[in-house]
This record gives structure tokens, sequence and C-alpha cells, in this order.
């Protein structure tokens, strides 16, 4: 389980893989005010990153490795 | 190497085979639909396989292969020679592609890359051949993109440049002036990407040195609801520094992907920012094109830096004055780039609307501002708002994003000063403007620190503590905050995809499985020495039970081992036969390469062949059958080439044209018997005769002596051939005696008989296994040593007045034969002689060799035996007269003779 559902925060796991996208897209379906929480997301797929692209959820940590947070943080701002 | 690396090899062997075994078959019969789809579903599987490894270059040709198959099994294309043709060399182009990987066997999987020219090239070849009513999917070739080829942008400011932020232009603007290479890089992966198991963010993630990036959606994103998360839309767009090679290495896979473009400084010189009427503008063009006329960079330095303090730094004038400034700051910058950007400045002086509103809220947003902040103005009220406006809260917001930003520029510019002042004007305004004069005695003190320290960061420092609300919420604090508010929300919990997802595999994908194994010939081998030592082991047990009487004199003991001995030796026995069975191959394994290899060699001597192969369910040891397959290859050759003959010839003999090669395997007790037989022109014994004799091979008085069937086995000797030409095909008198040899060396014999006119028949007879030995045990000078059975004709007593000597040798009469003699002792160089027994009879061991036969004189003769011969190792591999040795069941070892080699 590449994720930990804290009530409006999902707390992802060290890599999101392509099935990670279909279970992220529909938390944020359920909680569309729902927190994204990467601190310790080393990788995600592409699907995720669309998913994110698409939803824009509230990132509530990025991540600590420190290339994604730079690409997630140009993608998403 | 990983072990699915291997299975890979050696399955892709297999598919390769029956590919080509299947193009045969279709070559024969277009119309066979069934081998058509078998043969759609190999190279289908193979793609598939394929994929699991970095071999892209593999992979496209596989794939070109693959949609060929589609097509042509949609009945599109009709199968022809030429089809058969590309898709044979494709086939052995991933055969040699899986040959170099092979050889590489290392840890790491070699690079197939310098392939990627042929690969493409194949893959157009093979796309080239599907009609063009089909939409034919552009190969694209994979080699490096070169500079000059590369698109060149044209000048007008693109888009893209407008949205990189001007710092970081011009950070790219000097590492372009000192020399370095920077490429834009926009890649937009295909829609079912994922599907085939690509993440095109890991791919460009991987990228080193990215300078800039961007990550957008082709069209825009459909709602949350109804979005399909792996159709991929995405668009990625970056500028690094790279080498176009080392880009098109790693984006290997989807060249028809990704576009790169050099970058080019002048791309770069772009000024952005808001527009607005500045009076001293116009008058500073005017002298700054009088100080550039006359190379006056200093005085243009000056000008500009004047203007720029002046300017309001989020102005498109401030803007394009930095520009100049760099430009001027810059060694390299070329004159023409200043007066252009010169000229730029004059254009939009004269276009600009004369009054832009203050702190509207412009159409354009000015891309000095980081987007994304505009939907948190509320948390300004905290700091610098009071009841104002959101429109100009936003704007005030606005000019502090933008002050912040000029602060926050990495490096300090000469102008500094300037632009410290400048910021700290901006900030008095904003300030005033909200009604927040008593932050000016602050704000001016910041400024004076700052322009003692030479740094900005002062006035940082106050921007921080006034205004900018945390750019992120803190997040520890967050989820607190959320639990009180969605305390009543069910548990999240992230469901299960609902369905599973579509992949597009097809039914074929499933090979039917066979109830069979692949097992490694190490682990057979394994078994075989085990079994081995089993027996040697169960031998010893009946020396047991001898000692038990004859030493111990347990007479009941001795009995009882002697049956757990027979039990023993029952399952022994069955087992070593089990054991036999499994190491057995048919023929087939070395026939199979017969259609394609006859198929080629025919087209290339343009004679017509029709191969005929007959019991290939014939089954003999794995060694046997691999011994086989050169010797084979090397005899098939040989009848094509020299055997059969052209059709013109055929048909003006009388023959039909097609000439006839028959390729058949029995089993004959316990001997594999293949016979290659052709109805070519045969071997002329007279022609062997004359050649032989010119090559020297016989002397003349051999020559009249010749039988015909003597001359024709002249073939076998060393150095012969017939062959007028030497071609590519055969005839460079290594033929025959090395087919020989190698057939020898598995204790076969070859027997070949041919009519002139009618054609040739070739016979090899092998044994079914070369695992247990049947030997003899002979006694010389108080040793023992085996004598392979198959030599062995017969043993007899001589008597010691039988023997004769004749011309220094000795001889004897054996049925009414002369049996030339020779003593083993004096063969191994053994100091003693031969015993006779008590009658003074030597025992003589009559074995053939070539069909000659010869009386060796030993000891005594024993018992014969079945052993598991093993070949002499290390330094005794060298010892010439010994086929090898053999644990006997009391422990001790017994050294099999080779008479042929003794001799």
């Amino acid at each position: 389980m590449p994720f930990e559902a804290k009530k409006t925060t999902l707390i992802a796991g060290e890599l999101l893989t392509i099935e990670d996208a279909e279970s992220l897209l529909e938390w944020l379906l359920k909680h569309p005010r729902g927190q994204l929480d990467l601190t310790a997301c080393t990788h995600l797929h592409a699907a995720n990153l669309q998913v994110l692209l698409a939803a824009r959820p509230k990132i509530a940590a990025w991540p600590q490795h420190a290339p994604l947070a730079t690409w997630l943080h140009t993608a998403l701002n | 190497m990983n072990p699915l690396l291997i299975q890979f090899l050696a399955e892709g062997r297999e598919f390769l085979q029956s590919i080509s075994e299947k193009l045969l078959t279709l070559e024969n019969d277009p119309n066979d639909s069934a081998s058509m789809n078998e043969l759609f579903r190999l190279v289908h599987t193979l793609k598939g396989n394929s994929g699991l490894f970095d071999f892209p270059e593999m992979s496209r040709v596989l794939h070109a292969a693959e949609d060929v198959m589609d097509v042509a099994r949609a009945g599109q294309v009709t199968f022809s020679r030429a089809l058969a043709d590309q898709l044979l060399e494709a086939m052995d182009f991933v055969s040699g592609l899986l040959d170099d990987i092979d050889a590489a066997a290392s840890d790491q999987l070699p690079s197939t890359h310098q392939h990627a020219t042929e690969a493409a090239r194949l893959g157009a070849a093979l796309r080239g051949l599907m009609t063009q009513s089909l939409t034919t999917v552009a190969a694209a070739a994979s080699e490096p993109v070169s500079a000059a080829e590369l698109p060149v942008e044209n000048s007008a400011p693109a888009e893209w440049v407008v949205a990189i932020s001007e710092a970081v232009r011009m950070e790219l603007y000097r590492r372009l002036d000192a020399g370095e290479t920077l490429y834009r890089l926009i890649y937009q992966p295909e829609e079912d990407c994922f599907f085939k198991g690509e993440d095109p963010f890991f791919q460009v993630i991987q990228l080193p040195e990215v300078h800039w990036r961007q990550v957008t959606a082709r069209e825009d994103w459909s709602p949350l609801a109804e979005l399909d998360a792996y159709r991929c839309i995405l668009r990625f767009e970056l500028i690094l520094s790279a080498d176009a090679a080392d880009l098109a290495e790693h984006f290997r896979y989807v060249p028809d992907q990704i576009e790169i473009f050099p970058l080019t400084a002048a791309m770069l010189v772009v000024p952005t920012g808001r527009a607005q009427a500045e009076p001293m503008a116009t008058d500073f063009v005017r002298a700054a094109q009088t100080a550039l006329a006359s190379a006056d960079y200093v005085a243009l330095a000056q000008a500009t830096r004047t203007l720029l303090e002046l300017s309001a730094p989020d102005l498109w004038i401030a803007s394009a004055l930095r520009w100049l400034l760099l430009l001027l700051d810059l060694p390299q910058a070329a004159n023409d780039g200043l007066q252009l950007l010169l000229a730029e400045i004059g254009k939009h002086l004269v276009s600009q609307l004369p009054s832009a509103p203050l702190f509207a809220k412009s159409g354009v947003k000015s891309p000095l501002l980081p987007s994304g902040k505009e939907e948190k103005p509320s948390v300004e009220k905290g700091g610098l708002g009071g009841f104002i406006s959101s429109d100009t809260l936003w704007s005030a917001q606005v000019v502090l994003e933008a002050q912040r930003e000029i602060l926050t520029l990495p490096n300090h510019p000469p102008w500094l000063s300037g632009q410290l002042k400048a910021v700290a004007a901006s900030l008095t305004g904003v300030c005033i403007s909200l009604g927040r004069e008593a932050e000016l005695i602050t704000l001016q003190q910041a400024l004076e620190t700052a322009l003692t320290e030479a740094a900005p960061q002062a006035l940082l420092t106050w921007l921080d503590q006034q205004t900018l609300p945390p750019t992120e919420p803190l997040p520890q604090f967050v989820p607190a905050l959320s639990v009180v508010k969605s305390a009543s929300s069910a548990p999240a919990t992230p469901a299960a995809p609902n369905e599973p997802v579509a992949f597009n595999r097809r039914a074929e994908d499933h090979p039917s499985s066979s109830p069979t194994i692949k097992v490694e010939q190490v682990k057979i081998d394994r078994l075989m020495n085990l079994i081995g030592e089993m027996v040697v082991a169960k031998n010893a047990l009946p020396y047991l039970a001898g000692r038990a009487e004859n030493v111990f004199g347990v007479r009941e003991l001795s009995r009882e081992i002697k049956s757990q001995y027979s039990v023993i030796n029952r399952i022994a026995e069955e087992m070593q036969d089990a054991i036999m069975q499994v190491r057995l191959l048919p023929v087939s394994f070395v026939f199979q390469r017969f259609p394609r290899l006859v198929r080629d060699l025919a087209h290339r001597l343009g004679k017509e062949v029709r191969l005929v192969m007959e019991g290939e369910t014939t089954e003999a040891d794995k060694n046997i059958i691999e011994a086989l397959a050169d010797p084979l290859m090397h005899i098939v050759r040989n009848s094509l080439d020299h055997g059969l003959e052209t059709p013109e010839l055929r048909r003006a003999a009388g023959k039909p044209s097609e000439g006839r090669l028959t390729i058949q395997a029995r089993q004959e007790s316990d001997r594999v018997l293949i016979e290659i037989s052709d109805d070519g022109r045969g071997i002329d014994p007279m022609v062997i005769r004359h050649k032989a004799y010119e090559k020297g091979v016989i002397d003349e008085a051999t020559l009249e002596r010749l039988t015909d069937q003597e001359a024709i086995n002249l073939v076998f000797a060393a150095g012969f051939s017939t062959a007028e030409q030497i071609t590519d095909v055969s005839g460079r008198g290594v033929g025959m005696d090395v087919v020989r040899d190698a057939i020898t060396r598995v204790n076969g014999t070859i027997e070949l008989r041919s009519q002139v006119g009618q054609g040739t028949r070739i016979t090899l007879s092998l044994p079914l296994s070369m695992a247990v030995t049947n030997v003899m045990i002979i006694a010389s000078a108080g040793q023992r040593f085996g004598v392979p059975m198959d030599a062995v004709v017969e043993t007899v007593r001589v008597s010691r007045c039988a023997i004769h000597t004749i011309k220094r040798r000795l001889t004897t009469v054996l049925r009414e034969r002369l049996v030339p003699l020779v003593s083993l002792n004096e063969l191994l160089a053994l100091d003693t002689l031969q015993r006779t027994n008590s009658d003074d009879e030597f025992a003589v061991l009559v074995v053939r060799i070539e069909g000659e036969y010869l009386g060796i004189i030993v000891d005594d003769c024993r018992e014969t035996v079945d052993i598991i011969l093993k070949p002499l190792a290390g330094f005794l591999g060298a010892v010439n007269g010994y086929a090898g040795s053999a644990l006997l069941g009391d422990g001790s070892v017994l050294l099999v003779l080779n008479p042929r080699e003794l001799l």
C-alpha cells in the first residue's frame, strides 16, 4: 500500500506506481479538498503526475527528494 | 547475467527458429492461414519479450516485422518471396543481436545502440512492404540528431521564450556565452505510452543539468470524474545542457516523440514586462544609438544604468535595459545584438499605450510573477492590508512579488544600488497606496542598511516581516485543523480500482503450454555423474560379499549382501536408463536448420531443390546429436554445391529440373543411421582417381589398383577437393576428411556410395549414447586395461608355434586370413614379455581398425563390463592412446585403451 490515508490527508509512500494513479484519482474524487503529503516520495509515475495536474490538490508537504520536488514545484505551480 | 535474460536468450533463439520454419512453410503455401497466425503470434511474443529488456533496436525491428505480419495476416499484403526475404533478414539481425548480448555475458546489459542505424533501415524496409493504402507509421530514424539537421527557430520571440522568467533566461544567456551547448527539448509522449510500460516522467526526471522545465497538458484536463489517468496527454518542455547524441540515446525508444532544438543566445533576449510610457526612454534610445555607433560602451552602460535606476523594475523598459546591460557586460556580445535590442526598445516606445493604468490587472500575466499566488490575497490582510478592495490588494501583491523577485536575483549586478533604491521606491508607493505610512520609517532604515551592505538582504527581511504569507501551509498544522472540519466525513480509504485496466493484450499471447520443463545440461550431466558413482558404489557390494565370506567366514551375511545388491542393482540400472532417456534428443534438433539452409543455398546457386526429411523423431544422445550438426551441414552443402546440377543440366540429362535431397534418420539396434542422398550427378571414380593423383594423394601404382569404391572413398582423404572453383559454399579442400573425423570422434562411421549420373548416398552410423561404454578388461604386465568392445572382433588363443615373423613383424593365420600381431607391452613401452598360459598359448585380442584386422597380444582376457567412460583431463589429456578412464567396483581405476590411437 503506497498510501496512508489520514482523514483529509493522503500520505504517499516512496514510490507511486502506475497502478496507484487509479487509487490516487479515486481518493481525490472522494476528497475534493484533500491534501497530499509527498514527503517520503522519491518518484511517481507519469500517470500520477497527470492526476495531480488535473486535480491540483493542495500539497501539504513536498517531497524531500530534491529532483522530484523541483519538478513537481514547476509542474504544479 | 540475470536469469530472466538467460531465459530470454534461449527462448528467443527458439522463437527465431520457429519463425524461420513458419516463413518457409508459408513460402510454399502462402494461403496457410494457420501458419500465418502462428507466425504472427511468434513475432508478437518475441517482440513483447524483447521489450522486457533494454534493447530498443531489437524491439523496433520486431515491431516492424509484427506490423508487416499483421497486415499480411489480414490479407492486405500478399506473402511473397520478397517479404519472406525481408523478414528472414530481420530475424537474422535479431539473431545477431542475441549473439552479441550473449557474448557480452556481463552483469550489465550490453548496449545495442551501435546497431541503431541497421535497425532503422530494416524497420523502414519492412514497413516499405506494407502497401501505401495503409497508414505507414513513420519509421523513425534513430541516428543521433546532428546540429546541422536541427530545425532552427525563427527570430520572432516565441511564446515559449516569454514563459521562461527573465532571471533564468539571463542565466541561460550567460551559459551560452560561456560556450555551453543548450538544447530545448519537447517531449510529448504518445497517448497509450503507459500501456507500453513507459514512464515519461521518469524518463524526463533522469535528465541531468536541466535549467528550465515546464510540464503542461496537450489538451485541457477533463473534469476529474471523467479523467482517464492512463491516457497520457503530458507535454514536457525543458532546457538543458547536454549532448544531442546523448539526448537521442536517452530517448532512443521514442525518437518520434521528442523534438530537440538548439538554443541560441539571440532567442533569449526578449524583454518582458508591464508596458508604460517612459518619457526619458526616447532620449535614452537616441543617446544609446550614438554611443553604440561610436563604440562607447562605457557611456552606453552608464546611460542604461541611469535609466534603469529611474524605471520601475517590473516595467518592460526596465527588462530591456537589464538585457542591454547583460549584453554589454558579456565580452562576446555582438554589436548587432545591442543594436537589435535598442531598435526594439524604440519600437516598443512607439507602439505602447500612452498611459497604462498603474497596478491594473493586465490581461497578460507578467512572467516575472510566479503564478498561483493569486488565491491568497486574503491572508495578506493580517500584514499590509486594511479595509482595502481586493483589486488593489491584488495589485499590491503583484508589486510586492515583483520586488521580492528582483531582490532574490541570484547575482548582484553593478547597478545594485539603483536597483535597491528602485525597489524601495516601489515599496514606498505600495505602502502609501495601502495607507500604511507607518511602515515607511522601517523601510527607510532597511534601505540604508542594504545600501551600506551592498546586499539586498535587509530589504528582503523587511519584506518578509511585512507581508508575505508562508508559501506553503505548515504541514503539521493543517491536518490538525482538518480533523475538526471533517470529523463527520467518512474515513478516507482509497478504493481499489473498480475494474481492471483493459490492456490490449491479444488472445494469441498465450502459447499453448506444454508439459515439458527446460533443464540446463549441467544439471543432467550432474545426474549422469552421480549415477556413474552410484554404479561404481553398487559394484563394490559383490566384493564386500566376497570378503564377508572368504575373510570373515560369515556366509549368511554374504548371501544377504548379495540379495540386497541385486535390488540396488536393478534400481540403479533403471535409473541409469531413465537418465539416458533424458539426454536423448530427436535428430530434428539438427534437421530443423536444413530447410532454411537448403532454401538459401539453392537460391544462391540457382538450383531447384526439394528437401525431403524423414524420421526426424529418431532420438540419440545429446552429445551425439550435437556432434552431428556440423558434419551434416557440410554434407548437405556438398550435395547442393557439387551433387545437384543446375536445372538446365538436369533437363539435358533427362531428369526433372527440381533436384531431390533426402535426409533420413532411423534407429537400428543401438545405433542411429542417418542417410543423406541426392539424385545429382554422382561421383565419377575416374575423375577422383586423377584428381587424387594430381594432388599427390595417391601414387601411380595405387591409381591402377584402386577399385571404384575405394576411389570414391578418396574424397575422405585430407586436402581433397573436386570442385573446379572454390565457391563460398564449399570446395576449400577441408571437407570430407573433417566430416569423417568428427563422426569417428563420437564412435561413428561414415560410408559413401555413388553412381555416376544417379546420385550419391552418404550413410552415417552413430551410437545411440556415449554415456555407457562396454569394455573388455584385459591384463598385461600385471595391470588391467579396458578395450572398447566396438573395436574388438574376437579373442583367441594362439600357440607360440603358430606365430610367424614376416618382414620382422609377427603374424599369424586366423580363419585363413593373415593377421599381423603386436604385443601390448611393446605398444605401451612396458619392459616385460607377454605371458602365455600353461599350454604356451598367447591371448590375442583381434581388433578391427578401419576395416583392417589386427591382433594385440595380451597376457589375459577377462570379463566385459559396462563403464562410464571419463575422458582424461588435465595433464593426462595430452596422453595419446587412451580413450579415458573409469572406476571399477572395487574402487580401482581402469584405463581404457584406444587401439586406433595406440597404433
